[in-house]
């Protein structure tokens, strides 16, 4: 009997501690500064509900939580982020992000599993070119010069892959026009743009109407060290209604336990290059399988970043940044995205695409959500 | 013979007997296809009927946004599962009774279809799924997850979608989606999830 009552005891005092681990959640907050901006990432180990404000020189970050949050917090150094302040409201908390800039931009990203809200400051004027001056972009050096520092220590390579080809032709309009010609066409002008204005090599997975596997568009991607994969399509649908542009990265299309294990990857993605041991081969060909995994924090970013722009320079209907298991994303061990440009099913949509200055102005786009990128992750 | 071995041989005539009943009994469980056909029945045709019926949804397009859209049918309750889902998947091709557009071309067939332990369900299609101008990835992404969320949503038991086509692994249907990995439901791409009843 008194052993049965110290039992007793001892479980009424444990229990406060059992639901204090089960109900407390972790909020993470790391501040990691690139070349031109400040990263500021909030992890946690729930799917948060968050609303970001811009005011002043503040950020103000709102966090929706029935549940206390303990918060990991730590001493920082940052160029453009000067304090973290917290309050807490009846079912809410706010971050205070005070910078140190009186004029800036942000950009914001979530990734799920585990959770993640990712802010960008980006400082203003750093030179975001307006919409009129394409021709001038098209035709001059003017950014070359400054930019072609980085020659000496070999270029970085961007893949640049146009979809479909030979036999397999995509999508087809109403008016005879294939998927794989506008794709070509859109891929060669963007080559040219990157190539005309900035320090980076730029491969295509094809440059003429050829069948090449979705394999091996990966492996061109990863024999070739790329920085950033982008492939380019046009879309194709049942309803001649269907319109818009929409950027895609990749779903892993795994379950929750999958996605745990695939996590790992993302902090540990040099390991692709690095596995030793006796399994090598088995590892190294699971790793490159779902190389991707790896990237798609990135792969976001990218995404959300071309698919502003094709908002900005295009007057499509935004279909925002999607994902969704393409085939040709999942072995790619770079940031990777694929931009559905416009629908070729849509006669008015088709038109368009046939047009020369249309796809200039998509090849614009996408060259600037990509420089955009660039500045971001350097 | 002595009264010990009477019942010595009764003992080992009443094991024979279990272990035939045994054996019939497992040869049954794992015959794959059972004879009966069952039929898609006609909402009308149901009320002279004996048998005990269920709902089942089907994911076709409809004619006024891009999602994919539940139409009810009513299939036989008492069949087994593989014939269960071999009939929606057919009536899926088929396409809808109402005014939904079917991402499946109607001349493909299934040739055959089967469920592992694991709540994989292995789809096998003739090649003319393939052969669809629409197969941007928008028309291809309806096309696979109508057919991924009508098997996943009708049958608990299956968890996931693998897609062969003429009996063998396809990269994609037509250059977009993965098919070399079973593939989970997308049921964000729904318009109406209705209960099952
Ligand atoms: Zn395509």
């Amino acid at each position: 009997m008194q052993n049965f009552k110290r039992a007793f005891v001892f479980i009424i005092l444990l229990s406060p501690g059992i639901l204090f681990l089960q109900d407390i959640s972790n909020l993470k907050i790391s501040i990691k500064d690139t070349d031109d901006s400040s990263r500021i990432i909030l992890a946690s180990s729930k799917n948060l509900s968050t609303s970001i404000e811009k005011s002043g020189s503040f950020i103000m970050v709102r966090i929706r939580a029935d549940l206390p949050y303990k918060i990991q917090r730590r001493s920082f150094n940052s160029r453009y982020i000067e304090s973290l302040g917290w309050s807490r409201g009846a079912g809410y908390y706010i971050l205070n992000i005070k910078t140190s800039l009186a004029k800036f931009s942000y950009v914001s990203s979530t990734l799920k599993a585990p959770y993640r809200l990712i802010i960008d400051i980006i400082p203003e004027g750093t030179g975001k070119r307006e919409k009129g001056e394409i021709i001038v972009e098209s035709n001059s050096n003017a950014y070359s010069d400054s930019n072609k520092v980085d020659i000496d220590q070999g270029l970085k390579t961007i893949i640049i892959d146009p979809g479909h080809g030979g036999l397999e032709s995509g999508a087809k309009g109403k008016f005879g026009t294939l998927e794989k010609e506008i794709t070509l066409d859109i891929s060669l002008k963007l080559k040219e743009i990157i190539e005309r204005n900035l320090a980076y090599r730029v491969v295509l997975t094809r440059d003429k109407d050829i069948a090449v596997s979705l394999e091996n568009r990966a492996a061109k991607a990863n024999n070739n060290r790329a920085f950033v994969f982008i492939s380019i399509h046009a879309n194709g649908f049942f309803r001649k209604e269907a319109r818009g542009s929409e950027t895609y990265f990749l779903n892993l299309n795994a379950t929750d336990e999958e996605a745990r294990r695939l996590a790992y990857l993302e902090n540990n993605s040099s390991e692709l290059n690095t596995v030793e041991g006796e399994n090598e081969d088995d590892i190294k060909m699971i790793l490159w399988d779902m190389a991707q995994a790896a990237y798609l924090t990135q792969s976001s970013q990218l995404a959300e970043l071309i698919q502003n722009e094709l908002n900005t320079l295009l007057g499509t209907l935004n279909r925002g940044v999607k994902q969704a298991p393409f085939k040709v994303l999942t072995g790619v061990a770079c940031p990777a995205v694929l931009v559905e440009v416009a629908f070729i099913s849509n006669p008015d949509e088709e038109r368009k695409l046939m047009k020369s200055e249309f796809q200039n102005m998509i090849a614009l786009a996408v060259y600037r959500g990509l420089t955009n990128f660039l500045k971001l992750n350097l | 013979m002595s009264v010990r071995q009477y019942a010595f041989l009764i003992a080992l005539s009443v094991l024979l007997l279990v272990l035939v009943a045994i054996f019939f009994k497992c040869g049954e469980e794992k015959k794959l296809i059972p004879e009966p056909v069952t039929q898609m029945l006609d909402s009308e045709e149901i009320s002279g009927e004996e048998s005990e019926t269920k709902k089942v949804f089907l994911f076709f397009l409809a004619e006024e946004d891009d999602l994919l859209h539940a139409e009810v049918r009513e299939i036989q309750a008492d069949a087994v599962l593989i014939l269960q889902a071999k009939l929606v998947i057919r009536e899926l091709i088929k396409g809808s009774r109402n005014e939904g557009i079917s991402p499946i071309p109607v001349k493909t067939k299934l040739r055959e279809l089967f469920i592992t332990d694991e709540g994989i369900a292995f789809v096998d299609f003739s090649k003319e799924i393939q052969e669809n101008q629409f197969f941007g990835s928008a028309g291809e992404i309806a096309a696979v997850f109508s057919i991924v969320n009508t098997l996943t949503y009708n049958f608990k038991s299956i968890k996931r979608v693998f897609i062969l086509i003429e009996g063998r692994e396809k990269e994609t249907l037509g250059g977009h989606i993965d098919l070399k990995r079973p593939l989970l439901p997308r049921f964000d791409l729904a318009a109406n999830l209705p209960g099952s009843g």
